[in-house]
């Protein structure tokens, strides 16, 4: 080890907003990004004056970034970031922001994810074109098109590899679920019982409909700033400790022989060094759900089981409430809502800081924050966070 | 059920591709360097950086690497249920395509490692100026 990473601890989060989550948000995509940025300045104690910089993913379903700079009546944006990419991209565009502003580029960046997912462009493709991308038409003359369609074709074959069963994947939705119960922003509050996933209609197999994300019409954003400025607000900071982006091979890329790992077991390693971290430091992690197997794969690529365990650790009951690494804690894309990850991010600042209510994992200093493993991008991205001492 | 498959979108990468298969040929990319395969075509050898390559005739052997079973519309047009299969060619563990499966419509003939074999299903265009075909995967025997 030759000292400490020159990024590492250097930026803070220190504002978070969301707008209510809904199924018919009855407002344009812009609307809500701002009344989250609104939030999350207020959150910290800043003015729209303060922002110098922009970012957001988003996957051509909604407002552009410089749109949402024009309207915070920013005069020079020091920083501009419009990532095409959807969950795998999450964490890498808070990522790039927070290394903006290590590097001096700009001083106070809002970072955010805002989408009608509901009422506006679905996901799962009712009344929706091709997305744009020269890979899908190998897939489109077959029927095969929508994320759950592309979930499950790899979760069958990561199920079958390790001998993952439907109540393993049961077991995900359950422990998110009761989160959930104890978080009033969740969209999905009634128990989940065992039967009630089993019984639960197929959607594709090998997927049910509690093994898919909600669609959630929402916004969540956050502000970045300089660990030393952060001090100086409102809040206790939440420090980046490190952020890295990884892997890259898809169906398309020739390289993706192995459909039982992900992107996230290459940027893992770079991630925990960059931190100084290994996983046993993580106290609390929000890790992508768009789908349950999800979870299992990233337990085991970022190292808190040997590969094929993360079913074992889920049914040990270590990633629920009270368990030695609570995962989801806001019940995630499967039972708070579909914020494309950014939601992930908010709950782990909420943590972070002991904001969390009956939800509140005890004396959590670091967390855990991933974007979509990269099953079917190819990269996906992840931060670590810790509480300012 | 007679519901139309959609008609291949192209592109100049993928154009002579999608005509092999629409005269019932089965081809790949393979560089003329490193003797890799590739699948789509793209114009660089992604294992050597070769910018030689050229099309070769697949064996159409495989085995299956995993299934779906579509049981929910997603709002599209398209039977219930019916079976997409994700085949890894016999040339290269890497090579993994999508196609149809010409066994049960729900799937229950399939196992991953099955050996498979590559078939075509002429599709008509909506205006029934040009034929197409797409991949429809079947059992080997033997
Ligand atoms: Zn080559």
């Amino acid at each position: 080890m030759s000292g400490t990473h020159p990024f590492r601890d250097r930026t803070a989060i220190a504002g978070i907003g969301r707008t209510d989550y809904s199924k018919n948000s009855g407002v344009s995509t812009l609307t809500l990004a701002l009344r989250a940025i609104r939030a999350a300045l207020d959150d910290a104690g800043l003015a729209t004056s303060d922002v110098d910089g922009v970012a957001c993913h988003r996957v051509g379903d909604s407002v552009q970034a410089t749109i949402v700079a024009q309207s915070l009546g920013i005069k020079d944006v020091r920083f501009h970031l419009d990532l095409f990419g959807g969950g795998s991209q999450s964490a890498w565009t808070v990522g790039l922001a927070a290394q903006a502003v290590a590097a001096g580029v700009a001083d106070c960046i809002v970072c955010w994810r805002s989408i009608n997912a509901r009422s506006g462009f679905r996901m799962g493709g009712t009344g929706r074109a091709a997305p744009d991308s020269i890979e899908f038409q190998y897939q489109s003359p077959y029927w095969f098109a929508t994320p759950p369609q592309q979930f499950a074709m790899y979760g069958r074959a990561y199920m079958d590899k390790y001998g993952v069963t439907s109540e393993d994947l049961g077991r995900v939705a359950i422990s998110q679920r009761e989160f959930a119960t104890l978080n009033p922003r969740a969209m999905m509050q009634a128990p989940l019982s065992m039967d009630d996933y089993l019984e639960s209609r197929m959607i594709v197999e090998p997927f049910r409909l509690f093994d898919c994300c909600l669609e959630t019409d929402a916004a969540v954003a956050v502000v970045i700033t300089s660990t030393e400025r952060a001090r100086t607000l409102r809040q206790r900071p939440v420090l980046v400790s490190s952020a890295a982006c990884g892997g890259g091979h898809t169906l398309y890329s020739n390289g993706r022989e192995d459909l039982s790992t992900s992107g996230a077991a290459q940027l893992a390693p770079r991630l925990f060094d960059a931190a100084e971290m290994s996983p046993s430091d993580i106290d609390v992690a929000e890790l992508y759900d768009a789908f349950t197997p999800l979870v299992l794969l990233q337990l085991e690529d970022y190292g808190f089981a040997a590969k094929g365990e993360g079913a074992a650790l889920v049914a040990a009951g270590s990633t629920s409430l009270g368990g030695s690494l609570p995962v989801n804690t806001h019940g995630g894309h499967l039972s708070e809502g579909y914020v494309h990850g950014l939601n992930h991010l908010a709950e782990a600042v909420d943590q972070l800081r002991g904001d969390a209510g009956p939800r509140q994992t005890v004396g959590a200093e670091v967390a855990l924050v991933t974007g979509q493993p990269g099953y079917v991008a190819g990269t996906s991205s992840a931060l670590i966070l810790r509480a300012d001492k | 059920m007679n519901i139309k498959r959609p008609i291949p979108i192209t592109d100049l990468d993928s154009v002579d591709w999608w005509s092999a298969v629409s005269r019932h040929e089965f081809v790949c990319a393979r560089c003329s360097d490193c003797n890799v395969w590739r699948w789509p075509a793209r114009a660089i050898c992604g294992a050597c950086g070769s910018m030689t390559w050229e099309w070769q005739e697949l064996t159409g052997n495989g085995t299956i690497a995993s299934w779906i079973v579509n049981r929910h519309g997603f709002g599209g047009a398209f039977p219930l249920p019916s079976t997409v299969v994700l085949v890894r060619l016999a040339e290269q563990d890497d090579l993994l395509l999508p196609g149809g499966w010409a066994g049960s419509a729900d799937g229950v003939d399939l196992s991953v490692g099955l050996s498979v074999v590559v078939g075509f299903e002429d599709i008509e265009s909506e205006t029934g100026d040009s034929d197409h075909a797409v991949l429809s995967w079947g059992p080997r025997h033997g």
